[in-house]
This record gives structure tokens, sequence and C-alpha cells, in this order.
């Protein structure tokens, strides 16, 4: 009995032992390349910043789960996006487009080498181009990319795209992250199909990946061969904290130098770490729209009074400025004037007003019978639903005031939470009466936007339904992007988004704005004009 | 005993089945279509044209019976198919980031175990005392507090006031302290209870009162006998709770930045990403199993009269 016992704890003993090695084994297989030396966040030329999720794949020709900042520090496109709309040549330096609006000529950069060292021409744009068009059907969103007839490199440093049609946005879309940034030779896999995965991250830009741990953090190194201004940063690290909580924490403690971006913490901890005056705190323009967007297929908002009423019955000013904190500020147009062909639209801004509201509805025939706190017409009560994306605050909450502010005017809003991808669906199958919906913003708009309205099967198109003018504003948009002559390119874009507007089936909201805040010692941050780009050239740290 | 642990393993098949039909079932009942969630991910307008595509690669365009054939048949070889999203195969998505996961579960495992067994077993010794009072308070905090919100106040406290860990992230063992605590603590109010419960049962069986009488050591009757007898519920508590703990890292992966796979299913969740939610429900059918059975074992180990009595029942 007492052998057994004894070995009984033998055998205790070495399993609880066999229990610590192993967790100590698995710690060392995880800790083995964690803090090299060139992730030591000690470092004085190294920026530190967070994002939620891991950069994916650095491959300039995909989408996910690949993020778009990374791609853009490492890939550069023919043609960049700048303030204002300005179309600036990044790897190309010029171009000319033939008069039927067929032909673009890109008059490459010369002396640009990719970050390997190998040498940048007409040869690999062409390259580049024919392996995203193998793939056309994918990148098809993309209006350019299916109505490209052919690619040439018509000489060492000059490429030409032929179109089918002429489409003006070419050069705009262009300017996107991704699927037309150059890789560089070494970069293509076997057969050249980068859609199955690229050999190795070799671009232009101002940064090279140099380390990867995929989940937890990415460090990129200065391209010692890049043709513009090198960074004055040597190195960024990013680390990957999907928590904003998190991200948050580790900011004050000082682990992170920046937290940048769309929603990457809540808007009450940004005003209360800007209130303490230990950080700099930037806001940047419009970058896109929060958009009200009205059914008017349905019967209670076919009327143009009724959507009118609901535009007239909030307080939009208090409304954004409550829920946003003023980090938004009020939209009232429905693409912000920093975008290409909209500085001179000028839709009639609605004020609030309560007793025009109730006036539009009461000429509508929606009546509040006595004793009721709803308007009825036909015995039938004037009770529409709001759909909005449950994981998004701003929008929760927006919905929520938009409720309270029309039962002043007798209309019943029901608030419905669902996940994004369920909003998508809804609003494509025309299952909604209200929704929310943000543009796509630069370098897309206003092109995107329009050719969004104009789609089958995406929402907009059937939202419009009720204007008397519908068939007319559908040929306009499709006129739009053949258009070669810029004078009536500019009227066509005054007149669909002036009518989309004041018809009151797209009632603009805020404008969307990126927000950054970083230590003290951080200098020149700056928001690039393109949404999805952040090539971090101009920043610098003084530590 | 062989005969009964092949019985038990054979047992998984059917049961394996059942995880696959019911996730493959609940997946579709959800009215999100995959390639839909896939494009909204990747911020590409989802053309009528592109959804198609996305379909037919995913093959989503096929009737639902043969996708759920197709995927049974794929699983019973060991392939887990590719991840809509980073088109990889979901065997060596999940397997990379399992260690990490493991390293945590098994952190917070011992982390329960050192601090619950000690108060547990002190508690049950002297009811009312100082340290069932500690129990006490162990419990209900640990019980009632949100572990997310547990992870925060560790962080606050001894990260970002004290600077004794890093905020997030792995690679030392520093690492693994505060998100190790906060898996632990439901752990500890549970097995805190459990042992302390059992201690006192045990000081009023006839055996201990009949070890005394021998004239045995207070010492050794109750380090040898109250000790090994008391701390099998809480054995079997851990067996129970070994698959819970694995599907609670998620949340405390997603809070320290830990790179599990909890935190990879939370991405495949939003991303719709079927082969990856399916190869994590299995996994953690097959955890909850196999920790069963190996507590079953455990049992028999510690308190042979349970061996005789349990497989005969079986």
């Amino acid at each position: 009995m007492a052998v057994q016992r004894k070995r009984n704890r033998k055998t205790f003993i070495g399993l609880f032992a066999a229990v610590l090695m192993l967790s100590a084994f698995l710690a060392g297989c995880t800790n083995n390349t964690a803090e090299t030396t060139a992730s030591d966040p000690e470092s004085k030329s190294m920026l530190t910043f967070a994002w939620p999720r891991d950069i994916g794949e650095m491959n300039p020709h995909i989408y996910n789960p690949s993020q778009l900042f990374a791609q853009s520090m490492v890939y550069e496109p023919l043609v960049g996006y700048e303030d204002g709309g300005e179309l600036k040549g990044y790897l190309a330096e010029s171009w000319e487009i033939s008069e039927n609006g067929k032909e673009y000529l890109f008059n490459l950069r010369q002396n640009v080498k990719f970050s390997d060292g190998s040498d940048f021409n007409a040869e690999i744009v062409k390259r580049n181009f024919d392996t995203v068009l193998q793939n056309a059907q994918l990148h098809s969103w993309l209006g350019f990319i299916s109505k490209v007839e052919q690619t040439e490199a018509v000489d060492e440093y000059k490429f030409k795209l032929t179109l089918k049609e002429p489409y003006y946005p070419t050069i705009q879309e262009l300017a996107v992250v991704r699927p037309t940034r150059i890789l560089g030779a070494a970069g293509f896999p076997e057969g050249d199909d980068t859609s199955k995965g690229v050999a190795k991250p070799v671009g232009t830009g101002p940064w090279v990946l140099e380390e990867h741990k995929v989940d937890e953090y990415a460090v990129f190194a200065r391209n010692e061969h890049y043709w513009g201004e090198l960074p004055e940063v040597e190195r960024i690290k990013v680390k990957v904290i999907p928590d904003a909580e998190t991200r948050v924490l580790a900011f004050e403690k000082g682990d992170l130098d920046l937290i940048y971006g769309e929603g990457v913490i809540n808007i009450d901890t940004f005003k209360q770490l800007e209130s303490t005056g230990s950080y700099e705190t930037k806001i940047s323009e419009p970058v896109a729209t929060r958009l009200l967007v009205m059914n008017s297929k349905k019967e209670q908002l076919s009327d143009e009074r009724v959507r009118q009423a609901l535009h007239y019955g909030f307080n939009k000013q208090a409304m954004v400025e409550g829920v946003t904190s003023g980090l938004e500020a009020v939209a009232d147009q429905i693409l912000s004037t920093n975008f290409p062909y909209t500085s001179d639209i000028d839709a009639a801004a609605v004020e609030y007003n309560v007793d025009k509201a109730k006036e539009l509805l009461d000429e509508a025939g929606w009546k509040l019978p006595e004793g009721k706190a709803v308007r009825e017409k036909d015995g039938k009560p004037l009770e529409i639903e709001l759909m909005y994306n449950s994981t998004e605050t701003i929008q929760k909450m927006m919905a929520e005031t938009l409720q309270s502010e029309y039962a002043v005017i007798g209309v019943k809003l029901n608030i419905v939470g669902v996940e994004l991808t369920t909003q998508v669906e809804r609003f494509k199958a025309n299952e909604f009466d209200l929704n929310f919906f943000s543009n796509y913003g630069a370098p897309y708009d206003p092109h995107t936007f329009i050719n969004i309205v104009a789609t089958e099967g995406f929402g907009f198109r059937e939202a419009i339904s009720a204007y008397p003018n519908k068939d007319e504003l559908l040929e306009m948009i499709a006129k739009v992007p053949q258009t070669t002559d810029e004078g009536e390119r500019q009227e066509l874009y005054s007149s669909i988004l002036e009518s989309l507007q004041e018809q009151g089936a797209i009632v603009p909201v805020s404008y969307i704005k990126k927000i950054a805040i970083y230590q003290k010692d951080v200098a020149d941050f700056k928001f690039p004009a393109n949404r999805d780009a952040h090539p971090f050239t101009g920043i610098s740290l003084n530590k | 005993m062989g005969v009964y642990i092949i019985k038990r393993i054979l047992a998984i098949i059917p049961i394996f089945l059942l995880a696959t039909l019911l996730t493959f079932g609940l997946i579709h009942m959800s009215p999100v279509d995959p390639a839909e969630a896939y494009l909204t991910a990747a911020h590409i307008q989802p053309t009528d044209e592109i959804l198609a595509q996305k379909r037919q690669e995913f093959g989503l365009d096929q009737p639902l019976y043969i996708q759920y054939l197709n995927s049974v048949i794929k699983i019973s070889q060991a392939d887990f198919g590719t991840s809509y999203v980073s088109n990889k195969p979901v065997w060596d998505e999940v397997s990379s980031r399992m260690s990490a996961t493991i390293q945590l579960a098994l952190g917070s495992i011992l982390t329960a175990i050192a601090v619950s067994v000690p108060v547990g077993f002190l508690a049950g010794l002297k009811k009312g005392g100082g340290i069932d009072h500690l129990s006490r308070f162990l419990s209900f905090f640990g019980a009632s507090i949100p572990s997310f919100w547990f992870g925060y106040l560790l962080i606050i406290f001894f990260s970002v006031k004290l600077d004794l860990f890093p905020v997030e992230g792995i690679g030392t063992w520093k690492h693994l302290v505060l998100p190790s605590v906060t898996l632990a603590l439901p752990l500890i109010a549970l097995y805190t209870r459990l042992l302390r419960a059992s201690v006192i049962e045990n000081l009023d069986k006839p055996y201990v009162l009949f070890a005394r009488t021998r004239g045995l050591q207070e010492k050794l009757i109750l380090g040898k006998h109250v000790l090994r007898m008391a701390i099998s519920p809480m054995v079997t508590g851990l067996g129970m709770n070994l698959g819970k703990l694995m599907t609670g890292t998620i949340i405390v992966e997603a809070v320290f930045s830990w790179p599990g796979f909890g935190r990879y299913f939370i991405e495949a969740i939003f991303n719709r990403d079927v082969p990856v939610i399916q190869c994590y429900v299995l996994l953690a059918a097959a955890l909850f199993i196999i920790s069963n059975l190996v507590v079953d074992l455990i049992q028999m180990y510690i308190d042979p009269r349970i061996s005789s009595k349990g497989i005969t029942e079986r």
C-alpha cells in the first residue's frame, strides 16, 4: 500500500512537471523572435502605432485580408490623389489622353528602382496590368478595368493603355490602393498569377516590409532606393491591437506613438485624452458623407412631402454635435466640396423646422388624430423603420435621436440594429424604409457614388423610384464617364447631385473624418487625401 | 479498461457528425451570404458579377446537401478546406495560432490550481476563518466580474500605473501573467468553492475519525487522505472547464491582443469564413469530448472505486 502511494505521488509530481514544461516549451515557441533589435520600441527613429488587424499578405493585387495602409506604404500607383482631388504623377510623371478619350499614354518616371534594386520600366508596368486583367471579373467594381482593350509598353518609359470606350475616371481610378499598384519583378510568382500570392513584397514605395509576425506586429524599414524624399523616421512598427480600449491603454503607457484612423477609438476617450493636454490631436478633412437614405419605393415615403418633412423634422446640428462630440461636421451636400467636380454644387440646404415638417405631413394627408401620438392616413399609422449597423455606435445613437425627434412630429420610427453585411444585403434587396449609408470617399468619388446610384440591385436605384425625373437622371449618370469635355462633365455632375438631394431620398447628415492622436514628440503628421492610403512620408520623431 | 477507452473514442464519430451538421445548419440559417461578407470586408462594391464569381469560388453555388457532404468528406480526410478570407488552408491558419492559445489556457489552469487548491483547502479546514472569508470574496468576485473588465482593470493597475507587465502582446513570461490571471479568475472562484465544500464534507467522513483514532498524524490525515478525496470534484470541474477555457480565451485574447485562434475565430465569424468556423467548432467539440475522457481516467486513478463501478455501469 505504502509503495503504491509513493508511486502515485511520483506520478502526480511527474504530471505536474510535464504540464509546466509543456507550457514553458510553448512559451518558448512563440517568443523566439518577438523582441529583436529591429523592433526595439525605445529606438529613437522608430514610430510605433497600433492597427486593429494584421497587415495581411503584402500583395498589391488582392483585397482581404491585406490592409490598405500597409499596401500603400510599399506599393505605388502611376497616379496619386492629392488634396482637393488633384491628380499627381507618381510612377508616371505625366500622361496624355487622346482626343477620343480612349488612349492613355503614360510617361513613366525614370531612375526609379524597386526596393530590391531592380529597375522600374514600362515592361514591368505592363506585366502588372496584364496580371490584374487576367482576373478582370474580380476587379470589375473598378470601372476602367472592364474597359481595357490593350496594354502596351511603347518604349522603356512609355506605357499605353487603350480602352474600348472613353471613360474619363480612368486616371482617378489608377490612384486607388488596389489592385493596380506596381509590384517588382522579383515579386511575381511562377506563372505570374498574383491572385494566388506574391513571391516577395517588392515595391517602389517609401517602405519595405522588414519583419512580420502574423497577428502580432510588422516592422517596415525605410526603402533606401526610394525615388522621392526619404522619410525621416527609419522604421515604422505596426502593432496589431484589435481592442480599442487596449489600444488606448497601450498609448497612455507610452508603448504607442500614434493612433489614427476611422472609428479606431471611442469618441469620448478621444475627447478625454485631448483634454489632458498631454498629447497632440488632429482631425482630417471630410473623407466621406454619412447619408440617410429614404426608400421612395415604400408607400409612405413615395410622397416627396413626407421625405422633406423627415428632413426638416430633425435638428441635424444638435444631433451631429451631440453624437460625435464635434468629430464629424454637419453635412449640407451629399458629397463634400473637397472632391472633384463638387465645389460648385449647391443643393438647397434644409434648416431644422418642426412646424414646417408638421405642415408638410398635414399637406400629404398624414393627420394627427385627436388623442393619438402617431399620424394616420386612411386609418394607417405613419410608421417607418430605420435600419442601422448595430456595431457602429454613431449610427445607433443617431437612430435613437431620430426616433425621439420624429415622435415630436407624429412619426413612429422603429429602429432595427443589424450586422453590417445584413445591412448591405437588405439595402440591395430593397428591404428597408430608412437606412444609413456612406459613400466610398476619395479617390473613388464622385463618379463611384453616382454609378452606385444608377446600378441595378444596389439599393439607390430602387430608393429613388418615386423621382419623376428618374429616367433622365439615369441617362445623365450613364453619360458622365464618357464625357471628354470638362464643362459638360461639371454641368452633368451639378444637375445629378442637386436633383438627387433636392428630392429628398438622399439626406446628407454629417461629414465623416479621420482622427489621429499622438505623443508630443511626433511631428508633421498629415492625413493623406486618399482615404485608404497612408504612406507615412513626411512624419518625423523628436525623441 | 482498453476496450472502454476505445469505445469512448469511437463515440466521438457520431458526435462529430452532429457537430458538423449543427454548425453547417446554423451558419446557413444566417441571412448573411459569405461572398457578400467577403466583399464588404474587402471594401469592394458588391456587384452581381463579383458576387457570382466569389460564390462559385467558395462552392456556394452548389445545393446545400452537396456542400455539406463535400465538407464532411473533406474533414474526414483531415482537410478543413481553404479560408475564404486568406485563401490559405484553414488547418495551417488554425494550427499556427494554436500554441498561443494553449499557452494561455495552460497558464490560466496553473494559476487557477496554484490559488484555489491552498485557499479552498485551508478555507475548508477552518470554516469561518480569515482564509474562508478570503475564499468567499474570491468566489463572489470571480463569479460576478466580467472577464474583459477585469482584464482592463489589471492592465490599468499593473501595467499602466505600476509598469510591472506589458499592456498587450506575447513573448515573455511577463506577457502571460495578466491574461492568465484574467482567464483564471472565474476558475479560481469555482474551484475554491468546490474544494472548500468537499473538504468540509470529507472531514465529517468516518475514515477521518478512524484515522484519528488510529493515532495518525493530523498533517498526514489532512494532506494525504482528506485532500486526495476532496480534490476529486475539482478535477471533474477542471475537465469540464477545459473546453470552456479554450472558448473563454476568445475575449481575453481580444483584450490582451493575444495572437491565438480565439481572436482569429472572431474575425472569421464577422467575415462568415465558413471553413474556419467549422474547424473551430469541431476542435472545441473534440476538446470537450477528449477532456471529459481524460478526466474520467484521472478520476479512476485517484479513486479506484470509481473505476470498477464506472466501467461496469457504462
